[in-house]
């Protein structure tokens, strides 16, 4: 469980004693530092209450009289766990001034704002390697800082349609395939932590800091380059496969018992094949010219997915998915978000799921982060919180500036005030 | 790959022992310079078949997503049932950073080459071992693929159609979202390695890894709202309008996610349309505004979008500070002339199949630039390089590896 400040004196996370300074939005940045926060890095989130994150815009579905609420959001509150919360209106020199002086104390910064907004602000890569020239710093955005559409507007469903990523997924019979959880912003903030990760590493082995350039459409599109290359090599446009698979049958989701309840089932091999055909009480199959080899199941993929679906809708899906997992084939029922919570032991005993401090409500469970340190586990820290939340202490304790300077900045509005807790 | 500037991870070396599930980590490191070599049985990764292959001469041929996985690794093949085998993995596991691997859970254990045995003789290595579901729990034996890990991971419930069954992504997103994340734990470890002298053992699950990625319809939305998140078409629960509209040639994908963007968009709708109760500003401000009456609102906009092309509605909605984007075919990208102008796709020699196109940088370092450092590895390929240069073995001696099957 938790490492933290061990009492050992020697600091259990990975990340320990590294310092990142945000200016970010939404999640494709913010992920970012929810990772390294959760290593033990000190993450400090810089807001302006003149532009603020979309995300703090949320109105509860389950009370909408309520209004906005930004510490309510569930996905402002887990994408920013764990980070230091300080308000500065980047608009004012004074402010400005203050943020260069956190990065002077940084190792790196991370932004996901407009391509050329830090640049604007006074704040883009230029100017900061002046006060920390060992700064490694990171910038996302759906383009990228060169090319013709660097100041467009993208959301990550977005770049799930410009990647191509929608139109290649999903079954023949729709034009295009979309997810729910906006996969682009996921994709694009993990690879976004290994280029930064990478940074540091060299910076680690005396190679000193540098910027880094990330366009969320070209992190998406190296994610499948491999079906890219069909394109590119033989100027096809990739087969959509569904839930199909070329060197696998049956390979599916196939309809159980109940409402929206799935089992998805990959038979790889002949031998596996035999073993289903018992499992689905289908013995009779085996003799089949039809679905006697890989290719023949292949070719007869059609009928052998609905043949197979007569049999799974007589069944519940995690009794099938039990029954096929202990005759050796891959096979696992379509979980919501709320069977992954309640019903899957396999996840609980892992503890993946978190339990994390809330300002607002409590405790909440949160998704696990998986990066598997076994040996130096990570923890989520307390969940985002307030706008401005630890405007005394990161100005006051990091910056040493006296109560007075903070006061005058205040005053001037450079600091802005922070939220009623 | 000295002249030109090192990579971010040049001087580090990893061994790569995976399958499908693990190729783009190892690739993820090799094109930031790390020297990453591919660890293969004699008879070869059975994923250098997989369809569809591109003719290599004389008969053979290449499948297009192992060169894209495989590049700037070298390749040795090595066979670890052997005793002699495994003597030569211990050997460049010693001097390893890193040990990638994808094998059953406890596969590596049985074979004598765990963790534990091998930070013997390297207390410095990462061991980073990509599984289904892990090195522990219940499920850790269960069978898994890409399918089946998106299923139980929760992003299939949340992917497609409600009219269809659940949906994966194309191009296997579980494993790919995996090797990303096995990436990134690696660079932790090893950071964190550098500084205490002590490695340790990543245990990444591509089932954990799915539920992480797809989190936003996971159990924080759930327990906040009370909804369990389903399949919506293409239109994001959260966020209205959303949604692919059909234009004249093809469709685009529109999404409001601030109030202005909502004001802009009713105002291009008005103007080209000449629609007045777009305009009403019971409509207006944030999304939960507009919720009840999504269905209606599509059709203000489904009116404008089908009198543009693509071209036209993704120039005219950008201009207006709109997030619309062209539905894009796998042609359409490869013809982008924003990608063209940033020199996205890169050019890669290979001496069985000619110079090929290849997706590019997924990022771009200032001092360090990510490049391919060479294509995909044909099968044994550094066997004389690695096993004689390096380790020092004879030329007798390998040649005798080579006959015994071993190598």
């Amino acid at each position: 469980m938790p490492g933290g400040d061990g009492s050992s004196g020697e600091p259990a996370q990975a990340l320990a004693g590294l310092r990142v300074v945000e200016f970010s939005a939404a999640m494709a940045g913010p992920w970012i530092g929810r990772f390294l926060a959760w290593c033990g890095a000190e993450v400090i989130r810089v807001e302006s209450r003149s532009r603020p994150d979309v995300v703090r815009l949320y109105v509860p579905p389950w009370n909408p009289d309520l209004g906005i609420q930004p510490r309510l959001s569930p996905w402002f509150t887990d994408w920013n766990a764990g980070k230091h919360f300080v308000t500065l209106d980047l608009r004012q020199p004074l402010a400005v001034d203050l943020a260069k002086r956190l990065v002077a104390r940084s190792d790196i910064v991370i932004e996901n704002y407009s391509a050329g907004v830090m640049g604007k602000l006074g704040l883009g890569y230029e100017e900061l390697q002046q006060v920390n020239p060992g700064l490694v710093m990171l910038s996302s955005s759906g383009f990228g800082d060169t090319g013709p559409c660097r100041r467009y507007v993208t959301w990550g469903p977005n770049i799930e349609a410009l990647s191509g990523m929608s139109r290649l997924s999903g079954f023949p019979s729709r034009e295009c395939t979309l997810t729910q959880y906006a996969y682009p912003d996921a994709i694009s903030a993990l690879h976004g932590l290994v280029a930064v990760l990478a940074a540091l590493d060299y910076r680690h082995r005396g190679g000193g800091g540098q910027y880094i350039n990330l366009s969320q459409y070209e992190a998406t599109v190296a994610g499948f380059g491999h079906v890219m290359m069909e394109y590119l090599a033989l100027k096809q446009e990739p087969e959509k496969m569904g839930n199909r698979s070329r060197r696998a049958a049956p390979h599916g989701c196939y309809p159980c018992r109940g409402e929206d309840r799935w089992c998805a089932i990959s038979v790889a091999t002949d031998s596996e094949w035999e073993s289903f055909c018992s499992v689905l009480g289908r013995p009779e199959w085996r003799g089949e010219p039809r679905f006697a080899s890989l290719a023949a199941r292949l070719e007869h993929a059609e009928v052998l997915d609905a043949e197979i679906a007569t049999r799974t809708l007589m069944r519940t899906d995690y009794e099938l998915m039990t029954a096929l997992q202990e005759a050796g084939i891959a096979a696992g029922v379509v979980q919501t978000a709320e069977d992954l919570a309640r019903h899957d032991a396999h996840l609980a005993a892992r503890g993946f799921f978190e339990q994390i401090e809330h300002m607002a409500k409590g405790v909440v469970t949160a998704t696990g982060i998986p990066l598997g340190l076994s040996g130096t586990p990570g923890c989520s820290g307390r969940a985002g919180a307030g706008e401005g939340q630890d405007n005394d202490s990161v100005f006051g304790s990091l910056l040493g500036m006296t109560p007075e300077e903070v006061e005058r900045a205040v005053a001037a509005g450079a600091i802005e005030p922070a939220d009623e807790p | 790959m000295p002249t030109r500037p090192s990579g971010a991870l040049s001087g580090r070396r990893v061994l790569e022992l995976a399958d499908e599930k693990g190729a783009y980590c190892g690739k993820l490191l090799a094109d930031l310079g790390a020297d990453v070599i591919k660890l293969e049985p004699p008879g070869g990764d059975p994923s250098r078949r997989t369809p569809p292959t591109i003719q290599a001469g004389s008969g053979r041929e290449e499948s297009l997503s192992f060169l894209y996985l495989n590049t700037s690794k070298r390749g040795v093949t090595l066979d670890l049932q052997r005793s002699e085998g495994r003597e030569l993995f211990e050997k460049l596991a010693s001097s390893a950073d890193l040990v990638i691997e994808a094998l059953a859970p406890g596969t590596l254990e049985s074979l004598g080459l765990g963790y534990e045995s091998l930070r013997q003789a390297n207390a410095r290595l990462v061991l980073t071992s990509i599984s289904g579901f892990g090195q522990t729990g219940p499920h850790r034996a269960f069978r898994s693929s890409d399918l089946v890990a998106s299923a139980l991971g929760g992003s299939m419930a949340v992917t497609g159609d409600e009219t269809d069954p659940p949906v994966r992504l194309a191009g296997s997103q579980a494993h790919v979202a995996a090797a990303t994340v096995a990436a990134a734990s690696s660079l932790i470890a090893l950071l964190s390695s550098s500084v205490r002298g002590e490695g340790q053992h990543v245990d990444i699950s591509v089932q954990e890894v799915v539920a992480s990625v797809s989190h936003i319809c996971g159990v924080g939305k759930w327990l906040d709202d009370g909804i369990v998140p389903k399949r919506q078409g293409t239109g994001l629960f959260a966020s209205v309008p959303s949604g692919a509209y059909p234009c004249r040639d093809g469709s685009i994908y529109l999404m409001v996610n601030r109030p202005l963007h909502w004001k802009a968009l009713a105002q291009w709708v008005h103007e080209a349309t000449g629609n007045q109760e777009i305009l009403d500003p019971m409509f207006e401000g944030p999304s939960s505004n507009r919720l009840p009456y999504r269905e209606f609102l599509d059709l203000f906009i489904s009116d404008l979008m089908s009198r543009l092309s693509v071209e036209e509605a993704y120039r005219d909605g950008q201009s207006r500070h709109i997030a619309v984007t062209p539905v894009h075919s796998a042609a359409a990208v490869a013809a982008d002339p924003h990608l063209e102008s940033r020199g996205f796709f890169e050019e890669v020699d290979h001496p069985m199949v000619g110079r090929l196109t290849y997706p590019g940088a997924p990022y771009r370092h200032s001092k360090t630039p990510w490049r391919i450092y060479r294509c995909a590895p044909s099968l044994g390929q550094h066997n004389r390089e690695i096993f004689c240069d390096e380790l020092g073995l004879s030329e007798a001696a390998v040649q005798e590896l080579q006959a015994g099957g071993v190598i």
